[in-house]
């Protein structure tokens, strides 16, 4: 069943003149977990902000089509209503620590003081939301002391503590080293395992490859792929479009126009590429 | 590591235990006895039986010696000193020093006044010495105070810290560039947009993203707000509480009947 | 105490006065229009450039203060009340972190917002000489209001530098409200002047999309015109402003 269903969406920002989404038609199932790919300025961040709500609750501008999400239909609810459902992650760890709280615990049950979850059933749902994380041990840390890959797991955890049907990531991992980037996938991998609703704004195709059950390609604004992990991230109209696409598959590319890469299919991670190079 | 947020300091003690609210009535009930008080001695007597005792209870009396001697005795020194030579009030002159005349008066006026100026410094000094901001806002926010203040409260207590250490990175970074903070003052003056710029423009850019993150949390939610932390307040709490409304009223009301 | 319950009764029309534009704003809806999402996450930041700024300004050892820039910036796009907060609790959080002697003040600090955000709501805040403008409305707002204040806690002469002068005056045979307010009006223009000329360059360096998602963009809009122009009005209307101030202290004293 369709908990995302996005019908001839476009979309503009205020003050400007064109339209950053075009004409989107998007379906997404319930425990489906979906990459979106694109170059930067193609609108990921837009279509994640209209499946959060905030195009338009937060950003105004001018929206046609429809867009309805765990229930919801945008145009006939509040931004209040909607965060009680979808969930959002992004960027910038730092920009995502509330400061309304000095220790991780309180951060992570802000969200919940503000929607009057009772004081009860709070820090049993805190201590739950940190496990399922990993982050139990920061719990009395000051948020502000934390890495780039802690932060954003805090970010993580506080959003999931508010338990939404459909969360929203949008490059959570952009801003974070190495190490924070394969902390917070690892928080990713375990929510795709128990069966969430993942929408993942991402750049890096390898950890998608690993995760994604489906791919869409965005380009200015309009979706111009959608298929599975494999067949999207391997296609030559990404090279086209001037997306960035792992490295293994441009080597197999290559290795293909001199005949060494004999398989069908192009590799996306390290993996798949020594596997068909054993052949 | 902790870093330093506010004066509070960490303590077991019975002032520590009160109510916020009972503490924060209690800060102002004195400030407001000393300043309203129809009698002279008011003031010196609250340092005496009510400033340096809350001090001693609550186990901060280092502290709060440091900040008088740090912060309250060079302000209070420097008004005693001032008014004492400049307040032109008649009466019997002490001496005369050019165009200065202090007199008994003027004298006795500057230490009431220095003193008052003491007792109110000395008594909020101490309320934040043992009142841990988180508390205070989480107790106002469940007597009725909108959650947006508890916001704006501590996350500017947790914003000014960064945002000093990033003036102090801004003012190396243009000093090694030759940026002038010494000379003479059109330098100086001419200084100041290249520190405040990036300063400015770099927390206000900010700005979005961090109302996205707070709303994505529920932050205009609607609903009845709840809390992590209980509060204690205590029968105890409220009887100092009424005590202080009843004495705080006594105090004007003498102030109108007998002066 | 006849004197006492005269002012007594001013203050009594001042707090009215406020207390009927407060309930206007909030029964009117623009209230809730102005403290939005984004300007409480703006206020914080407000706040902590007040003091980063007021500090910076304190290392370069320039004459003024400058401590309420992030004031005046709320209060032109996020109303007058948002300004009003925005004074009042950087006066708070200055005292509960760095000096409690700044508590008393707040009420300057509050008029500081309210008057300039006031000014701005009426189209004062467009360009250069305007800003001048606001910046010695604002002033002037600031002087009369720190003095009861001087006057009742600190009995005139406070413990800033500026009380040589309030002493000065004193001794000249001037009463005590005079002397505290001709200090204020002798030093509070330049600084305030200054205060909204610098919020205004940084208004106008914030980029449309930010301003336009604030409450009130309108207040932001920059008034057309060659800037060398503007800049050349403003100066002379600094220059008349002063010779004002002059006239009025004349005034104050002489009377
Ligand atoms: N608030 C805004 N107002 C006006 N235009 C905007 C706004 N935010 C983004 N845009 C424009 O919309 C387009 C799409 O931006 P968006 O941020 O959605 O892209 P993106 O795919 O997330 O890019 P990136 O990889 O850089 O994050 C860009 O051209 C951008 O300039
Ligand atoms: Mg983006």
């Amino acid at each position: 069943m369709a908990i995302v269903n996005l019908q001839n969406v476009t979309y503009r920002y205020p003050l400007t003149d064109e339209s950053v989404l075009k004409n989107i038609n998007l379906q997404v199932d319930e425990g489906e977990f979906l990459a979106v790919i694109g170059p930067n300025g193609s609108g990921k961040s837009t279509l994640c902000y209209t499946l959060a709500g905030f195009v338009p609750h937060f950003f105004k501008g001018e929206i046609s089509g429809s867009v309805e999400v765990a229930g919801l239909e945008s145009s006939a609810s509040t931004l209040d209503e909607w965060v009680m459902n979808v969930g959002l992650a992004f960027q910038n760890p730092f920009n995502q620590i509330s400061g309304a709280k000095f220790t991780v615990f309180e951060e992570i049950a802000f969200g919940l003081e503000n929607i009057g979850v009772p004081r009860e059933e709070m820090k049993p749902r805190v201590e739950d939301a940190m496990k399922l994380t990993g982050i139990t041990d920061l719990a009395d840390r000051s948020p502000y002391s934390l890495s780039g890959g802690q932060q954003q797991r805090v970010a993580l955890t506080s959003i999931l503590v508010m338990q939404p049907k459909v969360l929203v990531l949008d490059e959570p991992t952009s801003q974070l080293d190495p190490i924070g980037t394969r902390e917070v996938f690892g928080v990713i991998r375990t929510l795709a395992e128990k069966g969430m609703t993942v929408i993942l704004a991402e750049h890096k195709v390898e950890w998608i490859a690993n995760f994604a059950d489906r791919v869409i390609a965005l380009h200015e604004g309009q979706i111009i792929l959608d298929g599975l992990p494999g067949e999207v991230l391997t296609s030559d109209i990404l090279l086209e479009k001037g997306f960035g696409i792992s490295r293994y598959t441009s080597v197999a590319r290559k290795a293909r126009a001199i005949g060494l890469w004999k398989n069908s299919n192009l590799p996306v991670t390290l993996d798949e590429a020594v596997d068909g190079f054993k052949r | 590591m902790q870093e330093r947020l506010s004066f509070y300091k960490k303590r077991e003690s019975a002032v520590h235990r009160l109510n916020p609210l009972s503490k924060l009535t209690l800060a102002l009930g004195i400030v407001f006895v000393s300043f309203l008080s129809p009698y002279y001695w008011t003031p010196h007597l609250l340092i005496l039986f009510a400033v340096i005792p809350l001090s001693l209870l609550g186990k901060v009396l280092r502290e709060y010696i440091n900040a008088m001697l740090r912060l309250i005795l060079p302000t209070a020194g420097f008004l005693f000193i001032m008014q004492a030579l400049f307040q032109p009030l008649e009466g019997v002159e002490l001496f005369r020093f050019g165009f200065l005349h202090p007199t008994q008066e003027s004298v006795l006026f500057a230490f009431a006044n220095a003193t008052r100026i003491v007792v109110m410094v000395s008594s909020f000094t101490i309320f934040l010495l043992t009142t841990h901001p988180n508390e205070l806002m989480t107790d106002l926010t469940r007597r009725g105070l909108p959650g947006q203040f508890a916001y704006v409260i501590i996350s500017t207590l947790q914003i000014i810290p960064q945002m000093q250490a990033k003036a102090q990175t801004i003012i190396a970074a243009q000093r090694s560039r030759g940026l002038d903070t010494e000379s003479t003052f059109f330098k100086r003056a001419g200084s100041l947009i290249p520190l405040v710029g990036p300063l400015v423009f770099g927390s206000l850019v900010e700005v979005e993203e961090r109302a996205i993150a707070i709303e994505a949390r529920g932050f205009t939610s609607t609903r009845v707000k709840t809390s992590l932390n209980s509060i204690p307040d205590t029968n105890k709490d409220k009887l100092i509480r009424w005590s202080l409304i009843v004495i705080i009223i006594v105090t004007l009301a003498s102030r109108i009947w007998l002066s | 105490m006849s004197i006492i319950s005269e002012n007594a009764v001013y203050f009594i029309i001042a707090v009215a006065i406020i207390v009927i534009l407060l309930v206007w704003s909030y029964v009117t809806g623009r209230m809730r229009k102005d403290f939005s999402t984004t300007t409480w996450v703006l206020i914080p930041v407000a706040i902590a450039i007040n003091i980063a700024i007021g500090q910076i300004v304190v290392t370069l050892k320039l004459p003024v203060f400058l401590d309420s820039i992030g004031t005046v910036l709320v209060a032109v796009v996020a109303g007058p009340w948002a300004g009003a907060l925005t004074g009042t609790l950087s006066n708070i959080i200055w005292g509960a972190t760095i000096d409690p002697n700044a508590f008393p003040w707040f009420p300057v600090a509050f008029f500081i917002g309210l008057v300039s955000g006031l000014m701005a709501n009426a189209g004062w805040f467009k360009n250069w000489w305007k800003v001048a403008v606001t910046g010695f409305v604002v002033a002037l707002a600031s002087a009369i209001v720190s003095t009861p204040i001087a006057v009742y806690l600190y009995g005139g002469i406070t413990a800033s530098g500026s009380s040589f002068i309030t002493a000065y005056l004193l001794q000249t045979g001037q009463g005590v409200v005079q002397a505290v307010l001709s200090t204020g009006f002798l030093v509070e223009p330049v600084d305030k002047i200054t205060t909204a000329m610098l919020a205004f360059a940084i208004i106008q360096g914030l980029s449309k999309r930010f301003v336009a998602r604030l409450p009130r963009p309108e207040n932001a809009e920059v008034e057309g015109g060659a800037s060398q122009t503007q800049l050349f009005i403003a100066i002379g209307v600094v220059i008349l402003l002063v010779l004002f101030a002059a006239f009025m202290l004349g005034n104050i004293l002489g009377g």
